[in-house]
Formats: C-alpha cells, structure tokens, sequence
C-alpha cells in the first residue's frame, strides 16, 4: 500500500512537470501560429525547421547558431582551464586553496542577475565594446566551476605518484599530462564539459546583460523579445521538442550504461 | 611546471578578473552618482523608493512561499526516490532533473499558456504555479542525493532500539537530510528573489519580482542606482548562506 | 600580472573591434515596426546608390523611455532611432539630435515632399527651444491612443468612455498598455474632464504643463482599477486580442487595425474606438542621435524609408499609418467599402471625399479632439514613478506577515541551537 501511494505520488509530480513539455510537443505537430490552437495535424513546422522557412526570417536560425557556437567554445575553454585548475587547486594546501576554492563557489551561488550585472559593469568599466567575445568570457566565467568541482574527485580517487612515476620514467611533462592523467581525468572532464554546454546552452540572463547592442542574439534572448512581443515563432516548438528528445534519449543511454557498468563491477 | 600547484595560477588570475573584480565593481558604482563621485544616494534612494521597496517585500515573500512549496512536495518525492524499498529504478530520479535542461523561458511561456488553455487568469496563482514547476528539481536533486548517500544503519539502529517510524524520521532521517535540505533552500530561495523575465511571463506583466527592478534600471543605462540595488542583493545573498550554514558541495557538485 | 592583463586587454580589444564600424547602421526601432524585408533591400540600394558596402545591425524597443536612457545616459552609438513626439522634443531640447543632411548627390530626395502637412504641422508643435523640429526629424508612422475591442464581448458604448476601465463586467478581460505618459494623459483628459469643461484648463496645458495634483489623482483612479486589469504589456496585447483572452486593450490605432486584419479569418471580430472625453494623437519620427557614428547611411536610410511605396510596404506589414502623406499612399488605402470623409488635413486638396478605413485615418471631426503629448522635462520623473508605483505595489498586509514569520522563525532557530550547544557543552563538561 506505501508503494503504491509513493508511486502514485512520484508519477503526479512528474505529469505536473512533464505537462508543458508535452503541452509544447503536441502543438508542435499543427501548423497553428498562435500556441495553444489546434489547427489540424500537420508537419510543416518540423519541414520550416530545417529547410529555413521559418516565419521570422533567418532570425532564429542565426540564433540557434550562435547559441551552439557560444556554448561550444565556452564549454571547450572551461573544459580545459577547468582540469588544469583542477589539479592546481588538489595539489595546493591550507589558505590559499580555501581562497580558490571560495572563489570558485561564488559563480555558482550568485544568481545569474548578479553575475550578469557584475560582468556587465566589468565590461563596462574596461571600456569593452560587447558582443560574442564578452558573452563567451561571461560564460566561461560560471561554467569552469562545475568544471573544476567534477574533475576534483577524480583527481582524489588517482593515484598521486603516478605523474610523478611517467617524469621518472622519461616521460616530458606535457607527455604525461596526455597519457597519464588526462585519461584517469577523462569522465570527470566530459560530465564537466556535459554540464559546462547545457549551462551555457541555457542561459538567459548572462547573455542579456553581456551581449551588447550588436544584435547579437542566442536563443534564449531571441525567445525572451518575441514573448514580449507575444507572437512566439511557431517554430520554437519543434525545435524545443527535439532538443528535449535528444536530451532525454542520451541521458537515458548515458544513466543505463552506467548502470550496466557497475552491475558488471559488483559481479567481478 | 614542476609545482602543480602553480597550474592554479591562470585560473586564479581568472577568477580575480571575472569574478573577484565584477563583484567589486558593484560595490563601486553602488558607491558613485553619474559623475563618478562617492555617494550614499544610491543606497538611501532604495529605502525612499517605494516601487522598489514593495517589489523587494513582494520578491521575498514570493520566494519563502515558493521555497516552502518546493520543500513540501520535493522532500517527499526525493525520500520516496532514494528509497530503496518505494524506488528501484534509477530512471525515475532522471526524468526529476531531466525538464531543466530544456530552455528555462521556453518552459515557462508553455507553462503560462497551459494556465491561459486551462482558463486560469494569470496572477499571483499562476505565479507560485509556475516557479514551483520551474524549481521543485532543485529542491528534489540536493535532498534526494544527501539521503541517498545515508547511512541507513542509523535508521535501523534507532527502529531496533524501539523508536517508532514518525520517530525515526524526526529524530534521524531528517535531521540527516538538513544538509540537502539548506542547499535545496539556498537553490530555491535565491533564484526566486532574483527572478525576471519568468515572473512576468506568468503574470502578464502584473508582478514583477527584484530580478526584474535590477534589469529595468541597467537596460536604462541606470547603472550606479541598479548597482545598488544587485549590492542590496548581495548582502541578501550573503545573509541567506550564512544562516544555511556556508557553502554546500552537494548541488553544486552537480554531475549528469 | 600586470603584463598579463595589459596583453589581454589587448587581445580583447582587437577582437571587439574587428567589425569596420565605418560600414555598419546601427538602427533601433519600435518591435514589429517596418517591413524586414526593407532591411535587406535597403543594404542593396545604399550599395547601388554609393558605392559603398553597409550591413545593418538591427534592434528593438519597446518602451520610449527604455530608448531614450539608453541613448541619453548610455551613450549607444545608434545610427537611426524612432522615438515618439515627446521623446524628439526632449532629444531636441537637450541636443541630443543633429540635424538630417538632405544632399544625397544623384539620388532623389524623397525626404522633401513625403511627410503630410498634418504631421508637419504637429511636429511644430513640439517645443525645442528653438530648433525647426522638422530639421532633426523625419515622421515614420502616426495615430491616435484608444480602446482596441472585441465587438462580440463588448459593448460599443461602453469603450465611448476611459471610464469603461471601472466597468466590472469586463474584469479581468482588460489590457492596459505598458506606456506611462500614454496612459497618464489619456486617463488624465477622462479624470478632469469637469476641469476641462469649465475651462480651468485646457487639455493641451493639461498635457504639456506637469502638475502633480493631476498625477495624483490620475493615480487615484488607476489603482482603483488595478484588480480589473488582465496584464501591462508593451507589445504582446494584441495577441491576448486576437485570442479572445482579452476584451479591451488600450491601445495605440494600429495595434487596432492589426488585431482587426489578424483576428479576421479567425471569425474574431475586432474594432477600435477613440473615446469621447479624447485622446492622444502621435507620431513616431526618424532622427540621428549624437553619438551616432554612421551619419551618411543613416540619412540615406530615412531617405529610403520615404520612398511612398516602401511608406506603403511598412503600413501593410505592421498596420500603422505612415506619416506619408503622398497620394500614392492614399490611392492605396481607398476601398468602397469604407465612408467617405474628408482628410484635406492629411492628403490636402483632392481628398475632400475618400473612403478610408477610420481606424487608420480618422475624420477631422475625431482629430480635433486629439491631443499631442509634450516631455515634461525633469518633472517626467513624477509621471513615471506614479506609473511604476501603480505597476509594482503588489506587497500588501500577507507580505509583511510571512516575512516577519520567516524572520521569528530564523531568529527562534538561532536561539534554540544556541541554547542546545549550551547545554551539550554543559554535559560534555559534567562528563569530565
């Protein structure tokens, strides 16, 4: 009877959560301009998707790349200044490690208006013209800490000496770096680099105050002028289906290999 | 490169220029009027301002309603998934964390025209609705990690030592949990406060919550009196960690 | 340290200014205001007509007072900008305009020749200190301030009046425009309008000299009707129209007009209404702001943007009246359908009987119960913190009471752990 109750309760909260979701999904599949009118099933928004047809021009095509574009390069930085941090800050002890670390939370805590209006003023201060290359610093900024915080344990479970063992063996620094701890490192980096994306995939308020007046637009900004404007481009729905799908397709394969991996670890 | 620990180095400097020196200049123009002078105006007109004033009173008290309503419906879903015995898929605590990686405001304009279909007026309702949807995962997340790393056999000491299941929970399980339960606040709590955008999507423009103060007198070049207001937040900030008790790795290490 | 930084100060410099500025126009219009198309076809024709390349950057506002500090305390270096009337008489009076060059060589100056009479005489109008207004600004588009409405919920008499926002048979259904000083002269020519008819007061000083009596009082009626109102909005209204989510919108006309064609095919019907006690009417211009530093594209695009038929293209795609008063337009907007009436005002001679759609362009009898707005100076400051007061005070008696819990709460929290650690401390003591 408890678990029946419990999963009722579990599946509730998730229809409540997956309401909209799906709510965007069905009306992604009738043409209607207006979100939330039926006007018969109809593929066509999918078809403007890719063959550019989309109403508002070029407009959200530019923004979806300039979103992947931000995100990649972002999270490629944060990835790398982020390991390399990372071994720093593990190799380093008492005050000094405490300050950097202190310093690495900051990001994380502080809403992202905060952090916005502080780059902002950073940028404003320095008498940079903003635009991409401001939004990408603003990036890297809040995305190295998840960086740094998912490589850290790793660093912890490694074997110490074995850096120092490839040195000895004749290895040059930068050879045992590649070989030597860049594979131990290697999942912490990619869940890093994995969380580094969305972030910057997701962000809104970040990108509003860094992005200057060049036009310069990410999706999330293109979706917050066109909500102002109320006339949401019918597009935006099959393009957040699909996000969502691939998402929740990778996520799914990432979470059941794991699980595999650590039936097969308790077995052996 | 023989020290690692000189391979902090960049990073640091990193951290002093976008994050250290950011948060500083806040404080500085918080400090000056239009013409770069040192001034309390700034801080003193908040206090006078009574736009801001109210919108403030209105954020906080949204965001303990939504924190409260977060931590009624997420902590017994995050007990009921690291329960062994209720939960055994994994997949479950998954789909949880799964709708934040859709577009934030993508997610919101479904939700507000779901509310519109549904014949809901857009309002205070629709707004607690709408945040609670948007930040239950990361009050579930924090929660459901710290009690799936629990140390069970306290739970079972105190059962055989004769303490009832309520009892168990109140004087074990939960105190236990206050760790993912502070950072689930803290993840809640501030983000609310510093909403904007979302807050007027869900109300048509009605309410609109600090975040949104902030942004209107930045985008109007009003940096000196929007810095003061993004340090009025700051020390809201600052007061919230400390009463949860400093910072948590338990979010914040958040991995896929 | 300082090398490092100094090194990448550089880099970031090269990097943000790596795009010629030289070849790029900067413009910042209204949301939804022109024809996009334009854009493209305006970098082509400058080419043409030049010989020069020009990309344009193009950006949005949706609030004049948002344009206006961007400009005036930001220092944006926009090329072209479309403010209001009272904004252009603000610009003008503290220089922040310069003037439009018209001598655009070989191509024709469709400058000359394109504005109507009637916006020109309304661009007189406006106060600059001394400046010719007509110099500095270009009209773009023009129309009055009233109640766009659904003719299927709503009675047409009751939209005659700006009283029709008390009315509760339409709670919840009404949407007020996000525009403080549009808002505030229209409710303030209903709420004094005994003052206005026993002629203590003009409307147009009514509108042109700040008094903070009528700001107060203007205040009084719209937090009366704060519970009836559906949303603020500074640009989605039409949409909540066009989906029945809302009855009443105050409105600009030619949200009207494109609620109207929009809501159509739906089998909406939608109509606008100019109230009795009057109302507002306004232009939207093009200018040059200051700091602009791409001045020859910029004049060469107000240029192209007078063309009549590209003043025909922007009308159709946005639904506002363009300030063009060439003949080209009007023969344009003539359908049979409609009444006839007189627009001499606009047109001049030959337009004493055309049939056009009142929406658009009003007959000279609902003119001249029109009004044009004017910048009250540093006293706009009284007129917008009324507006953000009636917008944002939502904290009432409930709002103190939860966080004076919370703060009990956390201060009895802090009490009792002390207390706990004493105690533990106490026995931890005893033990020894």
């Amino acid at each position: 009877m408890r678990k029946v109750l419990s999963q009722a309760y579990i599946w509730f909260l998730l229809i409540i959560l997956y309401a909209p979701i799906v709510f965007i999904a069905i009306f992604s599949f009738t043409e209607a301009k207006a979100f939330g009118n039926w006007t018969g099933f109809s593929v066509k928004l999918y078809e403007n998707l890719f063959t550019g047809g989309v109403n508002g021009g070029a407009a959200l095509i530019l923004a979806i790349k300039n979103t992947l574009l931000i995100a990649l390069i972002s999270a490629a930085v944060s990835t790398i200044l982020g390991t390399v941090s990372a071994i720093g800050i593990f190799n380093l002890k008492g005050k000094k490690k405490r300050t950097i670390q202190f310093l690495n939370n900051i990001p994380m805590i502080n809403p992202d208006v905060i952090t916005g209006v502080s780059l902002f003023l950073l940028f404003v201060f320095l008498h940079f013209s903003q635009g991409y290359l401001t939004v990408i610093l603003a990036h890297i900024s809040f995305c190295t800490p998840y960086v740094v915080l998912n490589v850290m344990p790793r660093l912890g479970q490694m074997n110490p000496n074995i850096y120092e063992a490839a040195l000895d063996l004749g290895a040059t620094p930068w050879q045992a770096l590649r070989k030597v701890l860049v594979p131990q490192l290697y999942p912490g980096m990619l869940s890093g680099f994995i969380l580094a994306f969305t972030m910057s995939l997701d962000d809104f308020a970040v990108t509003f105050f860094t992005r200057g007046t060049i036009g310069l637009e990410t999706l999330s900004t293109y979706i917050y002028a066109d909500a102002r404007k109320g006339g949401l481009t019918p597009e935006l729905r099959p393009l957040m289906t699909l996000i969502f799908t691939i998402i929740l397709v990778l996520l799914i394969i990432i979470n059941v290999r794991q699980e595999r991996s650590k039936a097969n670890k308790t077995i052996r | 490169m023989g020290k690692r620990s000189n391979w902090a180095i960049p990073y640091l400097i990193f951290l002093i220029l976008f994050v250290a020196l950011p948060l500083l200049l806040i404080v500085v123009y918080a400090l000056q009027d239009g013409n770069g002078g040192f001034t309390f105006d700034n801080i003193t007109r908040f206090f006078t301002d009574s736009d801001a004033l109210s919108t403030f009173a209105v954020s906080i008290e949204v965001a303990i309603e939504n924190t409260l309503i977060c931590l009624l419906l997420g902590y017994p879903a995050a007990y009921i998934l690291a329960n062994k015995n209720l939960n055994k898929s994994a997949v479950t605590a998954i789909l949880f964390i799964l709708p934040m990686w859709i577009n934030a405001l993508m997610r919101t304009l479904a939700t507000a025209e779901l509310f519109n279909v549904m014949g809901f007026t857009l309002g205070k309702g629709t707004l607690l609705m709408g945040m609670a949807y948007d930040y239950l995962p990361f009050m579930i997340y924090p929660i459901y990690n710290v009690l799936l790393k629990m140390d069970h056999s306290y739970e079972e000491a105190a059962a055989d030592l004769g303490a009832t299941p309520v009892q168990v929970f109140r004087k074990v399980t939960l105190p236990l949990s206050m760790p993912g339960i502070s950072s689930g606040i803290l993840m809640v709590f501030m983000p609310t406060v510093s909403t904007f955008a979302i807050s007027e999507f869900l109300t048509n423009n009605k309410i609109k919550l600090f975040g949104t103060i902030i942004q209107e007198n930045i985008n109007s070049s009003m940096w000196n009196y929007g810095a003061a207001l993004s340090l009025i937040m700051l020390v809201i900030i600052g007061l919230t960690t400390l009463v949860l008790g400093g910072e948590d790795s338990e979010v914040e290490g958040g991995t896929v | 340290m300082k090398k490092l930084l100094g090194i990448l100060a550089a880099a970031l410099m090269i990097a943000s200014c790596s795009a010629d500025r030289d070849h790029i126009l900067k413009i910042y219009n209204w949301g939804d205001y022109i024809d996009e198309d334009l854009i493209g076809e305006f970098e082509e024709w400058y080419e043409d007509q030049t010989g020069e390349p020009v990309k344009i950057v193009y950006q949005t506002f949706d609030i004049n007072e948002t344009m206006l500090s961007k400009i005036e305390k930001g220092h944006e270096d926009f090329d072209v900008v479309c403010p209001s009337d009272y904004i252009i008489e603000r610009m003008l009076r503290n220089d922040m305009l310069l003037p439009i060059d018209t001598n655009f060589g070989s191509t024709p100056n469709y400058i000359e020749g394109c504005v109507s009479p009637y916006i020109t005489q309304c661009m007189s109008k406006l106060v600059t200190g001394g400046k010719d207004a007509s110099k500095y600004a270009v009209g773009f588009m023009w129309g009055t301030t009233g109640f766009v409405y659904n003719t299927a919920h709503v009675d047409p008499q009751d939209v005659a009046t700006w009283d029709v926002l008390r009315n509760h048979k339409y709670e919840g259904k009404i949407f007020v425009k996000d525009a403080a000083r549009d808002i505030y002269s229209n409710v303030a020519l209903y709420v004094m309008k005994d003052d206005i008819a026993s002629g203590k007061i003009t409307p147009d000083e009514l509108l042109s000299v700040p008094n903070q009596e009528y700001v107060d009082r203007v205040e009084e009626y719209l937090m009366q009707i704060k519970d009836q109102v559906a949303g603020y909005e500074a640009d989605f209204g039409k949409d909540q129209m066009v989906q029945e989510r809302g009855w009443i919108s105050l409105n600009w006309s030619g949200e009207g007009h494109w609620c109207k064609e929009e809501a159509a095919p739906a089998g909406v019907s939608i109509d606008y209404m100019m109230p009795k006690e009057g109302a507002t009417v306004w232009f939207d211009g093009w200018v040059i702001p200051k700091y602009a530093r791409n001045i020859k594209a910029a004049s060469y695009f107000i240029n192209f943007m007078c063309m009549p038929e590209n003043a025909i293209r922007n009308s159709e795609v946005i639904g506002y009246v363009s300030a063009c008063g060439d003949k080209k337009v009007m023969e344009h907007f003539q359908d049979e359908d409609y009444p006839e009436m007189d627009l001499t005002y606009f047109f001049g001679e030959g337009a004493e009987a055309v049939h056009m759609d009142k929406t658009l362009y009003p007959d000279k009898s609902d003119i001249d119960r029109c009004y044009l707005e004017h910048d009250w100076g540093e006293d706009s400051a009284m007129l917008i913190n009324m507006w953000s007061r009636v917008k944002g005070s939502n904290a009432n008696a409930l709002t103190y009471i939860i966080i004076g819990a919370l703060i009990v709460a956390i201060a009895a929290a802090v009490i009792i752990s002390r207390s706990n650690k004493k105690r533990h401390s106490h026995r931890k003591g005893g033990r020894r």
